[in-house]
Order: structure tokens, then C-alpha cells, then sequence
């Protein structure tokens, strides 16, 4: 008998030997054990907005409607001008390194 | 308008959306249930549980399918490696010798539906064999997807199916048709 038929019949044979396996509640059971859904990200979004929103509109009432900021502003424009560059330049750093530790968070999140 | 693979799991890792993966598991469970089963040698109950680890695993590690291959083929890939560890950890992973295997073909060739034979003479093939053939002849992949899932070289792959194919071909010489 040739080659090719012969797999050919083989190859269906273990086709047909494959046959469908009914659900029976197995899904159910693998949902079941999934860990609880994290919070959509765009609901996230949200949350997180709002509270800067409300933060700042309490920071705003709670500061005299902001005037704190002009005193701040003021008193920077009388500092000297190397004082204020190490202090942007300390700024900077700090976010740099917060910046950083959120991506590699990020990235060893998600493997 | 059904959903296919990719968006299902685009909806999965974006909103976490435990329906769509519902729908993968219900999509997949069947061909993942019957290759462990095939695996298990009919351990149903084994099967199963080893195929709901493969979808929990499959769940956690939802990031790292990329969509280079198809997502059955990544399934399978992650149960035959649920079934590898715990094949390791039974110290069962030792595939049958041929001794075994001409003691056990006997009653095989007694049972007259031709189907019960396969499945036997499939159970008597070395593990590396059988998991070749199952991969490739009954599910359907390509020798590269069954490489890549096995984890072995394509060369290998193609000589498992090969030697799987010719002991089956032997096994089962008076069911072919003349």
C-alpha cells in the first residue's frame, strides 16, 4: 500500500478519535478560581481625577484663594539665583527618581 | 458577531474582563481537555485539573502572549508544561519501553472498535512520541508550532511523528484499509 494514503488514514483515524468534550460546568469552575477583576482602567482614570480635582479646589479655598502662591513666587524672586537652580535641579532629580521606579514597577508588573 | 482569539484577549488584558475569557476557556477547552487526557493516558480527572491550571496560568500570564503564534498553540504549550511538572513531580515523566509495550499491545488488538485500539496503541507510545503525534496529526499544528510548544528542535519533532506514525501503522496493521 502506498505511503501517503496510508498516513492519510492514520492521520484521519486520530481526527476522528479527537472527539468534542462537553463543557459540564468546566469553565465555570476555571472563572470560579480567576483572582477578583481589577478595576477597569478608564474607571481608574477617573478616580484619580476627581481626586485631584477636589484636592485642588481644597487647597485653593484652604490657602486664602491662593495667595500663598504669589508670597511663594515672591519670595523665590528675592532668593539668589544659584539657590533656585539647586533647588529646580533637586526637583528634578526627585521626579527623575520617582519617574523611574514607577517604569521598573511597570515593567516588572508585566513580565 | 462572535469575538475571535485576539480580540477576546484584547479585552482581557485591557479591562480585565472576565466573560471574555470565559469565552477563550469555553473556545479552548475541549481540544486542551483531550490532549491532556491523550497525555494523562485517560486520567480524566488529572486531565481536568491540569487543564484548569492551564487556563488560571493562562489568565496570569495573559501579558506575555504576544499573538506571534495562535493562542491554541500557546495553550498548548502551557499544558504540556502543567503536565510536565506534574509528570515530574510523580517521577512519572519515563517514556514506555518497548517491552512494555508488547506486553500491553496484546489486549489491544483484541478490542474489535477500531477507535478504542488507536487510543490504546496511542497510550503505549513513548511520551515524546505520542505528544508529537497528538500535536501534530490529531490537533492539527504545523511540525514548527509542535516545536515550539515542545520545546524541542523541528528536526526532532518531525522524527518523533515519524517513529510515533510507524508503531501506530504497526499496531493497528488489520484495521487498514487494502
Amino acid at each position: 500500500m502506498d505511503e501517503q494514503p496510508q498516513q492519510d488514514w492514520l492521520d484521519a483515524r486520530l481526527r476522528e478519535g479527537a472527539s468534542y468534550i462537553d463543557d459540564a460546568g468546566f469553565t465555570a469552575q476555571v472563572i470560579q478560581k480567576l483572582p477578583a477583576a481589577h478595576r477597569p482602567r478608564s474607571l481608574r482614570g477617573v478616580i484619580l481625577l476627581s481626586i485631584t480635582i477636589l484636592a485642588s479646589i481644597i487647597t485653593y479655598v484652604a490657602s486664602d484663594g491662593g495667595r500663598f502662591l504669589i508670597r511663594v513666587a515672591t519670595q523665590l524672586a528675592s532668593m539668589p539665583i544659584l539657590f533656585v537652580c539647586l533647588a529646580a535641579v533637586c526637583c528634578a532629580l526627585v521626579m527623575t527618581a520617582i519617574g523611574a521606579g514607577a517604569a521598573l514597577s511597570n515593567i516588572r508588573e508585566n513580565g | 458577531m462572535p469575538l475571535n482569539d485576539a480580540d477576546l484577549v484584547a479585552r482581557v488584558l485591557v479591562d480585565d474582563d472576565h466573560h471574555a475569557f470565559a469565552e477563550l476557556v469555553r473556545n479552548h477547552q475541549s481540544p486542551v481537555r483531550g490532549l491532556l487526557r491523550q497525555l494523562t493516558r485517560n486520567d480524566f480527572a488529572l486531565a481536568d485539573d491540569l487543564a484548569q491550571e492551564t487556563f488560571l496560568r493562562a489568565y496570569k500570564h495573559i501579558r506575555s502572549f504576544r499573538g506571534e503564534a495562535k493562542f491554541s498553540t500557546w495553550l498548548y504549550r502551557i499544558a504540556y508544561n502543567c503536565f510536565r511538572e506534574d509528570a515530574r513531580k510523580r517521577k512519572e515523566l519515563v517514556g514506555i519501553d518497548e517491552t512494555q509495550l508488547e506486553a500491553e499491545q496484546a489486549p489491544a488488538t483484541v478490542d474489535p472498535a477500531l477507535r478504542l485500539d488507536l487510543m490504546r496503541a496511542l497510550q503505549l507510545l513513548p511520551l515524546h512520541e505520542r505528544s508529537a503525534i497528538l500535536l501534530c496529526c490529531q490537533n492539527g499544528l504545523s511540525h514548527d508550532e509542535a516545536a515550539r510548544v515542545l520545546d524541542i528542535p523541528l528536526g526532532t519533532v518531525k522524527t518523533n511523528v515519524l517513529r510515533g506514525r510507524e508503531k501506530l501503522k504497526k499496531m493497528l496493521t488489520g484495521w487498514e484499509p487494502a
